[in-house]
């Protein structure tokens, strides 16, 4: 798959997530490209699953009128992690607000989510290698039926 | 505190020849490791090559996508295309990860032809910003689209109240 052009676009994105003691969860997000750079850092009660504060930035943007859409991103404070979320962000933070914004908050909660089951497997692992991944993934969503149709692991 | 979980995800979009475009789309995180590979030809924008690896499914959930890559040929990038893709590689015999990760890539080849619009739009219709945001100091947006430039772009259906920038310019 070797190719001798050179790259048009490119995004990045990285999301990293932080356990703050045993009831809060700490997600930062970044997306770059070449026409838009955004930042957001979100706080969660866990398990809650409630996002209780957010702080954004809009680092590069296009128009005059992007800032504009800042008005909307603390909307989401209050809103609970469950299958409706995604469409919420997209519609509400990111039709009235930003959608590369939204976009980024959206993948910062999943990796919030995806961060919480690897915690919990690296834990199982760590006293018995052999455990039952699939038990253990079918125990985290009993525990947490709200996360069923979110975590979207497969 | 320290991190114990990362998402790193990066899309690169190629112009390999005129019309043709390949996008590489990686994602990594601790559980699921995915690359997928489009190339997509104008003027239809159709996906003329498929390619979804999977490297790393620590739960083991992901199947084998071999069908699903064979029916994403001719598959538009354009409207209708979520549903499609949702229905080709989603779903309980499939992978909604692997499904949305397609859509990121299929969106940003939209995002990679939009560029040199905007890059022409800020050329002839750019305006130095009244507001730069918190950062001012460093002034990351030096020149932004002006307003009316932005009033032109909002005769595009696509960008018409798709954002609080194109919304309420009536």
């Amino acid at each position: 798959m070797r190719t001798t052009s050179m790259p048009q676009y490119s995004r990045l994105k990285t999301c990293g997530v932080q356990k703050q003691g045993s009831d809060h969860r700490l997600v930062s997000g970044v997306l770059e490209d070449e026409l838009y750079a955004m930042q957001c850092e979100i706080r969660v009660n866990w398990p809650e699953l409630k996002i209780e504060s957010i702080k954004t930035r809009m680092k590069r943007f296009t128009t005059d009128r992007c800032l504009l859409a800042q008005d909307f991103f603390q909307n989401c404070v209050g809103w609970s992690i469950n299958a409706e979320l995604d469409g919420k962000i997209k519609k509400e933070i990111g039709r009235n607000g930003c959608r590369h914004m939204a976009i980024l908050m959206v993948d910062c909660l999943h990796s919030l989510v995806r961060a919480e089951l690897a915690r919990e497997l690296k834990e199982a692992l760590s006293s018995n290698p052999q455990v039952d991944k699939k038990q253990l993934l079918d125990d985290f969503l009993k525990r947490n039926p709200d996360l069923k149709s979110y975590l979207r692991i497969n | 505190m320290i991190l114990d979980f990362q998402l790193h995800n990066l899309t690169v979009v190629e112009e390999l020849e005129s019309g043709l475009w390949r996008i590489t789309l990686k994602a990594e995180d601790s559980l699921f490791c995915a690359t997928v590979i489009l190339e997509v030809k104008a003027p239809a924008l159709d996906i003329r090559f498929a390619k979804l690896e999977v490297t790393r499914d620590v739960f083991g959930l992901v199947p084998e996508l071999a069908e699903a890559e064979k029916k994403l040929i001719g598959v538009r990038v354009g409207p209708g295309m979520t549903k499609i893709v949702r229905e080709i590689v989603g779903g309980a015999n499939g992978s909604d990860r692997i499904a949305e990760l397609l859509l990121e890539a299929m969106e940003m080849l939209v995002n990679a032809i939009t560029v040199p619009e905007l890059r022409k739009a800020t050329e002839l219709g750019g305006t130095k910003p009244e507001t730069h945001g918190d950062d001012s100091v460093t002034e990351l947006n030096d020149r932004v689209i002006g307003l009316e430039m932005i009033r032109k772009l909002a005769a595009n259906p696509r960008l018409k109240d798709s954002c609080a920038a194109f919304k309420g310019l009536d």
